[in-house]
């Protein structure tokens, strides 16, 4: 079954996002803080990451690299409530597989989702 | 000074030099026939030609002495009233002690002096902006364009002459004869640049703060020593009135500079709230927003479930398209804010499109939307800021791509018109086009066709545009496509600083109107 991982700072959000990928037949974590995660990742790495850019303590883009740096494989696509070019690069520069804006729309993120396992399966 | 010697006493002049001519001839002869008489009997001292004779000569040889005793005599002793001249000028010192306001003195200056002594030119020099050179705060008689570029520069010869001379008046021809060939060319350049004859320096304790340069408006006008007394009295009266209308203009100059700043910072102050309040709104809005409609997406893509009512699924539907609307105000109240007030650099505008495409690519699944590009040959740097420049070109490609729909073309095209120096962009879509009607309202702000538009990406984009005084708009026709034209004029990164300069400089120290003004008077 393919793991995700849910990573954001309203609980809220993990939540409909969980709900809506374990219909979708994915094994779904959630994670409310930078740390949290990359305790989750540790454990047990996911195929894919839906990362919250903007978390309070350790942010986003530190938990990107540091995903990246150990786990290379696991894909991760960043959420932001506001974008900005600077945010886009830098996220791209340390790895990010893609970079979605807030409100979500639920059927381009599954699109998304389910592209990036189909490239894990392929590699 | 012939200029004011006037009529009558140019006749007195006359007969007491004919009378001085006659004591003379009598004298002579009296003594002559005295001495014949007395020691040398001489037959041929009586001859009458020999008498005419003598006294010819007699009376060319004493003309010029005796022309130059009478007019000393006349300016020393009988008549040492001022002139009408001198008076005036001493008025004018007074009344120049008043006024502070640089312009208003250096005019009066130049009016004055021309006027009394019916001049052909008068230019008053004062420091300029550029360290140690002087420059013309008006003029009289001169044409506008000349007053524009007149300037002496720190190292004119001119001005070395004058701080070295102190108060002494400059006379073309004097000071040509006394230099070597190759100075003496500088110095009559620098005097017919200034279309003078003489300068008068004017100082404030010692130090070399203005010049009056003029000429006459007949050549054989010619000045003497007693005049250039008189001047460098003038001089000395008004130097210390000219040293404070220089310290007011400083004075005022660096007042509208720090309102200028002041009103500047403020509304950086201004606009960086607004860019906190924007982005702390885009936070805190967008991820309620992104509960609601994450859990109304949930309900409406449930798998398996049971048909929803009809009337609940639109519910839904309507919840998700106004979460998405609001999220999108907010998003360009962030833009819009960003955007202002920002710093200007060099750059390219090609650059510029070519990134905003790949941005667009990044975010937007293009379907089966084909970007195509044109970009000129020769293309100069541009001089603004990225994001705004960046917004443009995102703006009018997401309209481009909305209008669009789901397939079809977009065509940029960026180039640059050398002839009248502007860099034009066009973006034309192969989307359905604008109607008529529409075309009117397309840049008003929360105008949108669409039903999840907000309306402002077209207002915003015009704002930044027209901030760099540049034009924009639109050709279409409906069911043809749409053409956006954008135009920016090129200015050079130095062309602004010194418009800005000109700009700011509204009571600076000369006014082009001064030198038609005057000269019009002239013709009068």
């Amino acid at each position: 079954m393919n793991k995700l991982l849910v990573v954001d700072d309203e609980p809220e959000i993990c939540e409909f996002l969980q709900a809506f990928f374990e219909e979708r037949d994915f094994q779904v974590e959630f994670a409310t803080s930078g740390k949290d995660a990359l305790a989750k990742v540790e454990k047990k790495p996911p195929q894919v990451m839906l990362l919250d850019v903007q978390m309070p303590g350790m942010d986003g883009m530190q938990v990107l690299k540091e995903v990246k740096k150990k786990h290379p494989k696991v894909k991760v696509i960043m959420v932001t409530a506001i974008e900005t070019r600077e945010k886009i690069e830098e996220a791209m520069r340390a790895g990010a597989d893609n970079y979605i804006t807030k409100p979500l729309s639920l059927e381009y993120l599954e699109k998304d989702v389910q592209e990036k396992i189909t490239q894990l399966a392929k590699a | 000074m012939r200029l004011y010697l006037e009529k009558q006493k140019r006749f007195l002049r006359k007969i007491l030099l004919g009378m001085g001519l006659f004591l003379t001839g009598f004298i002579a002869l009296s003594f002559l026939y005295f001495i014949s008489n007395r020691w040398i009997p001489l037959s041929w001292t009586a001859n009458l030609i020999f008498q005419t004779f003598l006294m010819t000569f007699l009376c060319l040889a004493a003309y010029k002495p005796l022309d130059l005793g009478i007019t000393k005599l006349f300016r020393h002793y009988l008549f040492k009233k001022k002139s009408y001249g001198q008076i005036m000028l001493i008025d004018l010192a007074e009344e120049l002690a008043v006024i502070l306001d640089l312009k208003e003195w250096a005019n009066l200056v130049v009016n004055t002096f021309g006027e009394v002594f019916h001049l052909r030119t008068v230019a008053l020099l004062v420091p300029g902006r550029d360290q140690g050179g002087f420059e013309v705060a008006s003029a009289y008689g001169w044409s506008v364009s000349d007053v524009k570029k007149s300037k002496l520069s720190q190292n004119s010869i001119l001005l070395e002459l004058m701080r070295r001379r102190g108060s002494h008046v400059l006379v073309r021809d004097g000071e040509i004869q006394k230099v070597s060939w190759q100075e003496a060319n500088h110095i009559a350049q620098e005097f017919d640049f200034l279309h003078a004859t003489w300068v008068i320096p004017l100082t404030n304790e010692r130090d070399l703060i203005g010049a009056i340069a003029f000429s006459a408006s007949t050549p054989d006008v010619v000045y003497h020593e007693g005049d250039f007394q008189f001047f460098r009295e003038f001089a000395r009266a008004i130097g210390k009135s000219l040293h404070n209308a220089l310290r007011f203009s400083e004075l005022r100059a660096a007042y509208d500079e720090l309102q200028d700043v002041q009103s500047h910072s403020l509304q950086r102050a201004k606009l960086s709230a607004i860019e906190r309040l924007a982005t702390g709104l885009a936070h805190e809005i967008h991820n309620p927003l992104t509960v609601i409609s994450g859990k109304a997406q949930v309900l409406l893509l449930k798998k398996g479930k049971d048909i929803l009512d009809e009337q609940v699924e639109e519910v839904l539907r309507t919840i998700v398209k106004q979460t998405k609307r609001a999220a999108d105000i907010t998003r360009k109240l962030l833009m819009f804010s960003q955007s202002s007030g920002a710093p200007r650099e060099q750059l390219h505008l090609e650059q510029v499109l070519e990134d905003t495409v790949s941005l667009i690519s990044y975010q937007t699944s293009l379907e089966e939307i084909e970007i195509s590009r044109a970009i000129g040959n020769r293309m100069p740097a541009f001089y603004g800021n990225v994001h705004e420049l960046r917004e443009v070109f995102l703006n009018l490609i997401l309209n481009a791509v909305q209008s669009i729909g789901s397939r079809g073309k977009i065509h940029c095209n960026l180039r640059y018109r050398s002839k009248e120096q502007v860099f034009e962009i066009t973006i034309a879509d192969s989307g359905p086009g604008i109607s008529e009607e529409n075309i009117d309202k397309l840049f008003n702000p929360f105008f949108t066709t669409r039903p999840d538009g907000v309306g402002l990406g077209l207002f915003v984009t015009r704002q930044i545009v027209h901030r760099y005084g540049g034009s924009i708009r639109v050709e279409s026709q409906a069911g043809q496509g749409s053409v956006f034209i954008v135009q920016f004029p090129h200015q050079d990164h130095d062309d602004k600083a010194v418009q800005g300069e000109e700009f700011r400089g509204k009571g600076s120290l000369w006014s082009p109107l001064t030198a038609t003004s005057l000269k019009d008077q002239k013709k009068d």
